[in-house]
Order: C-alpha cells, then structure tokens, then sequence
C-alpha cells in the first residue's frame, strides 16, 4: 500500500484539516483511503483460525480510531502510526476472544473444514444437512461435529467488539456504498431498536433477514455470498452484544 | 415416542453451554438440520437468560428435554434463591422467539419460574 508523494502530500494537507476541523467528510475520505492498508494487515492474521472478513471488520475499528487519534503535528507519517494501532487492534480481537486458547487446535480446523463442507451439502442437498451428513461427509464422529459447531461459537462477547457510536455506522458504511448498509431499508431501520443499530452495518442485515424477514441461516448465507456456519456465528456474536449492550443501559 | 433427558445446572450463564450441547446432541439424534440446531441454540440462550438474567442469579435451573415424534420439547425451570423478580423475555427476545422457534412460553412468576419451548423437525 504505497501512494506516490502527491497523493501523500494531499493526505497530509487533509489530516491537517481534519485535526483542525473534525470533519466528518475528511473523516470518511481519510478513512476510506486507507482501507488497503486495514485490509492488508487483517490478512497477516487470516492463518489463525478466524474469517477474513471479521478480521478485515476489526481492522478497519483500529484504522478508524487512527484516523480520530493522529496527530498530524507529530511529523510521524500516519500509515506507521495507523499499522501500530491496527495491529493492536488485531491482537486484542484474538486475545480477548481467547480462541486459540479455550479451544484446541483441532476444533478450530475441524470447524473451519465444516464451513466449507457444510455449504458444500447444502447445494447438493438444495438443504441444510443434518449433523449425520456432515459427519459422514467428513469422516468424523457427530458428537466431533457438534462440538466443533459450538467452536465456532467460542466468542466471548467483550465490550471491545461493541464499536463506540459513530465508529462501525453510518459515516464509513454510507461513504463506501457498503452494500450490507443499503440493503438494511429506512424503514426498518427506524424500527429497529437502537441497540440494534449500533451494530456492525452487515450484523443488522444478518438479524434483520433472520428475524424480521424470516430467512433461513442457509438462505441468508446464499444471499450474502458467505457461509452458514459464518452467518451462525455472526448471530451469536450479534445477539451477544445486543444482551451486553442491554445490560449495560442505564 | 417420548424420551426425556434432565440437566440440572446452576443458574450462571457459564453453564449455558451445556444446557446447548444437551438440546444440539438430542435435535442431532432427531435428525435436526443444522440451520434448525442453530434456532434451537439461539431460543435455548434467549429462554435461559429470560430466567437468570445475563449475570446469572443464585439457584440452579432443570431443564428437560423430551424427544418427540414432532420435534423437541424443551422445559427449563428455575429455582432460585435471590428473591428477586426473574427478567422475562424483552420485546426483542420475544421477537428472536417467534422466529427460531415453534412454540415458546416463559412463566416469569411464582418460586420457580420455567420455560417451554417446541421446535419441529422440518419434513425432509
């Protein structure tokens, strides 16, 4: 992720504006222009047992909260400093999660084999496969199964995940066309409770395709282009935080 | 058919897990998708923290399980010793309900508030 010196000089020029003036379409455009960079340090961490896509999620927290803390005065050039924020963001997710941890190694890769077998059954099967098929098609016990399915659920939800307001919402999403964001319409989204709208743009569409519009885990996992077992998991993790963030209301 | 299974545990959300294993093991042996495990798990967690709140609370619950032609029939009842009123199903929980399970029901009143909770087995 290198930008030539005018494009660098530019960013500069703006991250000295936006010091000064906190705009939030600075804000945006700085944010924006640096979502290689998230996304090429979430990828260093994609051999560690969690989905690209979550790892690009908490990559970008750690860019934005870059974007709000640098300062531009300090002569540091912001793509180190965003680096060392982003990286410690990643390493926080894994250490908070406890993942590597709390389950063995051999669930995290049986789990991430299932994700793939499972949305493999379910085009051949044109349905969800029992616990039986998947267990036969990957030559493993069903009780190894299920345990490996409650793997995937080994989030331990902590108040890290919870973006503070503003982070995770509207600017960022809307300014990049999140297709996520779009599909979530007004409508619903002024019903939604407000809880529900401090999640993650794609953890709404999750929960709004589940339990507003009744979609079935594998059929949202067909209409977003990811797997069941990784929608599973972004159900759990949501409703987690939605309890979390419920306890903690005044 | 109507076998039944009982797991008594202590009324602290770190044991949930096995109050879920139990339901994913049992809807397993009825042939459940795992779409359908993944309801069960969530309406399981929703009903669990509808008794004991989400830092748990003193006492234990007893769920049973009963496996049946249709589906599984989950019950869980607590019993506490907090004296305090047991939290209920919020709007959202409720809305959670309706859509991950076939029939649910939660009796927050009483000494020992429970829980009821159907979810079919899909015609393959």
């Amino acid at each position: 992720m290198a930008f030539d010196a005018d494009r660098r000089r530019e960013l500069r020029e703006m991250f000295t504006a936006f010091a000064a003036s906190r705009d939030e379409g600075l804000r945006a455009t700085l944010i924006e222009a640096h979502l290689g960079l998230a996304e090429y340090l979430a990828r260093r961490f994609s051999n560690r047992g969690e989905p690209l896509d979550d790892l690009v999620q908490v990559a970008s927290t750690g860019l934005i909260k870059a974007v709000d803390r640098f300062e531009p005065e300090r002569g540091l050039e912001f793509s180190t400093y965003a680096t060392h924020t982003i990286v410690g963001e990643l390493k926080r997710h894994f250490r908070d999660k406890g993942w590597a941890i709390r389950v063995p190694r051999r669930m995290q890769e049986l789990h991430l084999r299932l994700t793939t077998l499972v949305s493999t059954l379910n085009q051949d099967l044109g349905r969800s496969p029992t616990v039986a098929e998947i267990a036969q098609a990957a030559g493993v016990s069903e009780e190894e199964v299920l345990e490996a399915m409650e793997a995937g659920q080994a989030y331990r939800f902590t108040s890290l995940d919870a973006p503070s307001p503003g982070e995770d919402s509207g600017t960022l999403a809307s300014s990049i066309g999140d297709e996520d964001e779009k599909m979530v319409d007004v409508e619903h989204r002024v019903a939604l409770s407000p809880l529900i709208a401090k999640l993650p743009a794609r953890q709404q569409t999750i929960l709004h395709l589940r339990f507003f519009e009744g979609l079935t885990q594998s059929e949202i996992a067909t209409q977003l282009g990811i797997s069941q077992m990784h929608v599973s998991r972004l159900l759990a993790r949501s409703l987690a935080q939605l309890r979390q963030d419920a306890t903690d209301e005044p | 058919m109507s076998d039944e299974v009982q797991l008594v545990m202590p009324a602290d959300p770190e044991f949930l897990r096995l109050a879920r294993v139990t339901a994913m093991g049992l809807a397993s042996r009825l042939s459940f998708t795992i779409d359908e495990i993944d309801d069960l798990r969530i309406a399981i967690d929703e009903l669990v923290f509808g008794l004991i709140g989400t830092a748990g609370r003193p006492g234990r619950v007893t769920m049973r399980y009963a496996l049946q032609d249709a589906g599984l029939e989950v019950r869980g009842t607590g019993s506490f010793e907090d004296g305090a009123a047991t939290p209920g199903l919020t709007e959202l929980s409720e809305l959670i309900l309706d859509a991950v399970a076939d029939e649910h029901s939660l009796e927050p009143d009483g000494p020992n508030p429970t829980f009821r909770l159907l979810k079919r087995r899909s015609e393959a």
